[in-house]
């Protein structure tokens, strides 16, 4: 009834108000006050971007000997976008970011839900069993791809576990066979980040009002139909947050896997990140580099723009 | 002087209209009771007293002098919550001695007060124990402790026993209204129990939708409500509230189960009131005049019993004392004295109260 | 078959016993009210009859059946939670569906289910809307008409009007009544609030700390409560008990009330029981069964009620205190000493120390 705040009476006795002032008035001192801090945000935000822009129209590269100010002697126009749209190794990169993303996502989805359903329960060891399953993701990303690298070799674990289960000597070339190799980068993906999916979808499972489950299953709901008609329309908003942060972060998929692979063999496992990180390290044409982050940049932003509007629709709705 | 008085005031919250030109005054050391069901707007009248929110129009006094622009700690009014907000990590002794300290008073002053509080309240046993330690109605005591030990000129209460169980409510809200006497103090009360307001309050006011529709002592207020609103907001079981028509015999009610002969009705009156007190339920007999009612419900209390009557198109109610043995379907007859009924217009508006009562 | 038996039921959390064993008998069509004040043990008993926690010892039986290891969702109960647990993403016709449509009714079967229900609970103009921000008693009546749908044998509501305003709870509890006779369903209704019980329920199973304390219809427990807390927690207010010992007076035995210098006699049927015991009692009589200026009690008037019909006058004297209940006429004022008498067919007796009724009730 009262929305007075909760602390009590000290909030409302202790500190002498000032007079109220009106909406306009507050607006007005509000944005004076913040002003700084806009000032500050605006030129961090928008300072690498500009700086960004300006570059990827020019054919400047550090070696060149001029300092980046003075990249407009190598202006070259709209070439670096044109070049973008003809490269093959490019697109071949985003489309097998593509498939890591359209697989591992919904893996740590389907993982991480059924793990946080088994969480939601009470069983015996649960804690212990928590804290191994959260550990994954506080090992360092370098660490876990060095993990891995060693547990694909041929004459690794993987293979000798292998070996054991088939009762004959397995020796797979994981790391080298290209199809292999991208196989075994979306495991150590998933192994890494399926926590994170676990423990957002577990908050959101256990704000699922207990009384409705139990009048569900009064109901005669069984545990499939609780889950289909009470928890996921409950989870609707947790689920596409989850989902959003995960497409986000497995786009820009890098470390662990070139730790492993390097985006070998040859270009197998070569991600957008990595093929960024070749070009600007190896080819050193920075350029053409900035004209690729700045393209992906709108194209990612489009999408998230979309995503938001939609998660912000899905909130109304719940 | 704490007398607290709102002149036409007016809050609105967006397009709700959360006060509706409320005028009102609250004596000095009078126990004071806003009753209205939820939503009527007697928790933002509170708030209003408080300094929390500011009118959107009109004038409010405290002591006669106007308060718009002060804000909540000058006003030096206190606030009991609902919930209490005791500070569970201190004893009961530190949470009262908090505004004191809170407003740096020397020591040896504070002790003074506390001790004088504490004796008010009779708390002294227990100020060394921490919240969780105590009762119900001791929290109850520290609270309303902590509350006065600043010496305000008035404090307030929203609904402060509502979480309670039945049986403890009853006994509480007589051991507020102990406090409120021996101390002596303006205390606005707000409640959403019409058994509560009418137990504990000097006077109240009936909100409702945001309006005031009525102030005045509990006995009147019950005796005399001024409009339909009021008369079905009071008491438990409500008034029933009956169509009437007039006849060769006088006044007809409930499909003519209920006849008033030979008092004086107002011309307009377009409904009447009976309390279920009221209501007289005798066996049916052949031959009596007018018709029967049939009996709905019977629900015992013990020393009284609710009887629900079926008449015509109406659905009445009846408190009878004891324990009548009446059955469900069976036939009676209905009467009630003409001085206990109350007269309502078409809008709803009281035309009068019996023979004047 | 729908009677419950509760055989030696026991419920422990840890070292802690909710229940300390329970017997009942709740009849088939009976409507029985579990009242105590909070944590007696009613809401667990009514827990364990859903299907919702496992008793720790003892068996509950559904018209005979044991329901050991049969899951709540085949018990064939109806339940209304207190907050209702309304399914508050979907609309209020599929609320009421739900039910039917996880069992796999046919869509014309269920369609004609959710038009009667709602039609039966005057829910029809509402079946469209989305159940979240509906008003508690619309909200009460979908979690009604919801179980309602199914039409369970049992039906168990768990203090179902504590959220209602006060002034639609008397009208609830006549709805609620009168729904249960007309459809005659075994009803079990968990409240502690006392005056819910006494309106709605066949009869009351009264609980305090875990233990059954007393079974019988409304009037039964009002009138011939087992022990001083059945007494004091029945009727509004309780009972009055104040402490004496039985003595010899000039026309039979009375009740001496020590420092009150009263010594009321006692009707015959009391007298026998009380010269039976002989040791120190509670002399025991309602507050509405009081008559005003009658030679018995002299005590002064400390705070008068008026609430709506009724006064409930506090009479005190030091330790002393009792209560009456008048008409709200009754024009008593603070300060006067008036004299008061129990009616002799109201007054119950007590022993002091165990607190149990003394034999000699009717």
């Amino acid at each position: 009834m009262s929305a007075v705040p909760a602390s009590g009476e000290d909030a409302v006795t202790a500190r002498r108000v000032p007079r109220p002032v009106g909406g306009d008035e507050a607006a007005r001192l509000g944005f004076r006050l913040t002003l700084p801090a806009q000032v500050l945000v605006l030129f961090i935000a928008a300072f690498p971007l500009l700086m960004q822009l300006y570059i990827s129209l020019t054919d400047w590269a550090p070696l060149d000997g001029i300092g980046w100010w003075r990249a407009w002697e190598l202006w070259n126009g709209f070439a670096n976008y044109t070049d973008l749209i003809a490269d093959d190794r490019l697109w071949s990169a985003l489309w097998r970011t593509a498939i890591v993303m359209l697989v591992c996502v919904p893996a740590e989805f389907l993982l991480g839900l059924g793990l946080a359903t088994l969480f939601a329960d009470e069983f015996p060891g649960k804690r212990l069993f928590y804290s191994i399953l959260l550990m994954p993701m506080m090992v360092v990303p370098a660490v876990a791809g060095y993990m891995f690298f060693m547990l694909f070799q041929s004459g690794g674990p993987v293979n000798d576990i292998l070996s054991g289960l088939t009762g004959r000597p397995v020796a797979i070339a994981w790391l080298s066979d290209p199809t292999l190799a991208l196989v075994a980068v979306m495991v150590a993906d998933i192994w890494q980040w399926t926590p994170l999916m676990f423990l957002i979808l577990l908050a959101g499972l256990v704000g699922v009002p207990e009384d409705q489950m139990k009048a569900a299953t009064l109901l005669g709901a069984n545990a499939w139909q609780r889950f289909v008609t009470i928890v996921l329309p409950k989870m609707k908003t947790i689920i596409v947050i989850a989902l959003a942060i995960r497409l986000i972060e497995n786009f820009k998929i890098f470390d662990t896997l070139f730790i492993m692979t390097g985006g070998g063999p040859g270009v197998a496992t070569e991600t957008i990140s990595v093929y960024i990180y070749k070009v600007t390290t190896q080819d050193l044409i920075w350029g053409y580099v900035a004209a690729i982050a700045l393209a992906i940049l709108v194209v990612l932003s489009i999408v998230a723009v979309f995503a938001m509007k939609r998660m912000a629709a899905a909130r109304i709705a719940a | 002087m704490a007398e607290i008085a709102f002149r036409n005031v007016t809050k609105r919250f967006g397009d709700t209209l959360a006060v509706d030109d409320a005028s009102f005054t609250v004596a000095d050391n009078e126990f004071f009771c806003f009753f209205g069901p939820p939503l009527s707007g007697k928790s933002t009248i509170l708030r209003l007293i408080l300094g929390l929110e500011t009118p959107d129009a009109g004038e409010i006094l405290i002591g006669g002098r106007p308060v718009n622009g002060v804000g909540p700690a000058a006003r030096n009014i206190a606030m009991v919550f609902q919930n209490l907000a005791l500070f569970p990590h201190m004893t009961a002794a530190d949470n009262v001695r908090f505004p004191l300290v809170e407003r740096r008073l020397p020591e040896a002053e504070i002790a003074g007060r506390l001790a004088a509080v504490a004796e008010k309240l009779h708390i002294g046993h227990i100020l060394h124990k921490p919240p969780a330690q105590l009762s119900g109605g001791e929290r109850q005591r520290v609270a309303i402790a902590r509350a006065l030990v600043r010496d305000p000129a008035a404090y307030l209460m929203d609904d402060p026993i509502s979480a309670l169980d039945a049986r403890l409510r009853e006994e509480t809200r007589v051991e507020l209204k102990r406090i409120q006497r021996e101390l002596g103090r303006t205390l606005v009360y707000v409640t959403h129990d019409q058994e509560e307001a009418m137990s504990v309050a000097d006077r109240m006011a009936i909100l409702e939708g945001g309006r005031i529709r009525q102030v005045g002592a509990p006995a009147e207020v019950y005796d005399r409500p001024a409009s339909v609103t009021v008369a079905r907001l009071l008491g438990s079981p409500m008034m029933n509230i009956l169509r009437s028509a007039t006849s060769e015999a006088g006044l007809e009610a409930a499909g003519g189960a209920i006849r008033i002969a030979g008092a004086s009705v107002p011309s307009t009156v377009a409904e009447i009131g009976v309390r279920p007190e009221d209501v007289r339920v005798d066996p049916w007999r052949d031959g009596l005049a007018g018709r029967p009612a049939r009996v709905f419900e019977v629900e015992p209390l013990g020393g009284y019993t609710v009887v629900t009557l079926d008449a015509g198109e109406a659905r009445l109610r009846a408190l009878l004392r004891g324990q009548p043995d009446i059955r469900p379907e069976a036939l009676v007859a209905l009467s009630c004295e003409p001085a206990r009924v109350h007269y309502f217009a078409a809008g709803g508006s009281a035309l009068g109260h019996g023979n004047g009562r | 078959m729908s009677s419950i038996r509760l055989d030696n039921l026991v419920k422990r959390f840890g070292d802690f016993a909710a229940l300390k064993t329970m017997d009942l008998e709740i009849a088939d069509g009976e409507f029985m009210a579990l009242l105590g004040p909070s944590g007696c043990g009613k809401s667990t008993t009514m827990n364990m009859v859903a299907g919702m926690e496992e008793p720790s010892e003892g068996r509950i039986l559904f018209g005979g059946r044991d329901m050991a290891g049969v899951p709540m969702g085949r018990r064939g109960v109806g339940f209304v939670f207190q907050n209702y647990a309304i399914f508050t993403h979907m609309t209020v016709r599929q609320n009421l569906a739900y039910g039917p449509r996880m069992r796999g009714a046919p869509k014309s079967e269920v369609e004609r289910r959710v038009a009667a229900v709602a039609d039966l609970l005057q829910l029809g103009p509402l079946l469209e809307r989305r159940a979240d921000r509906l008003s508690v008693n619309i909200l009460q009546r979908i979690a009604i008409g919801r179980s309602a749908i199914l039409e369970p044998a049992i039906f168990l509501l768990d203090e179902p009007l504590s959220n209602v305003d006060a002034a639609f709870r008397a009208v609830m509890r006549t709805e609620l009544k009168h729904l249960q006779r007309q459809f005659r369903q075994t009803m079990v209704y968990v409240t502690h609030d006392q005056l819910e019980a006494m309106t709605m329920a066949d009869r009351i199973a009264v609980m305090d700390h875990g233990v059954l304390q007393q079974v019988g219809t409304p009037l039964d427990v009002y009138n011939n409560p087992a022990n001083v807390f059945v007494a004091r927690f029945i009727g509004a207010p309780g009972m009055n008990l104040l402490p004496g010992r039985p003595a010899e007076g000039d026309r039979g035995l009375v009740v001496d009330l020590g420092p009150l210098g009263a010594s009321p006699p006692l009707p015959d049927r009391l007298a026998a029981a009380a010269r039976r015991h002989g040791g120190p009692l509670l002399y025991g009589f309602r507050p509405e069964a009081l008559e005003l200026g009658r030679p018995g009690l002299a005590l002064p008037v400390t705070f008068v009620e008026r609430i709506g019909a009724r006064a409930v006058v506090h009479f005190g004297d030091g330790a002393t205190a009792v209560k009456g209940v008048f008409a709200n006429d009754v024009g008593l004022a603070v300060g006067e000493t008036v004299t008061l008498r129990p009616d002799r067919g109201s007054v119950r007796l007590f022993d002091a120390a165990s607190g149990r009724a003394l034999a000699g009730e009717g």
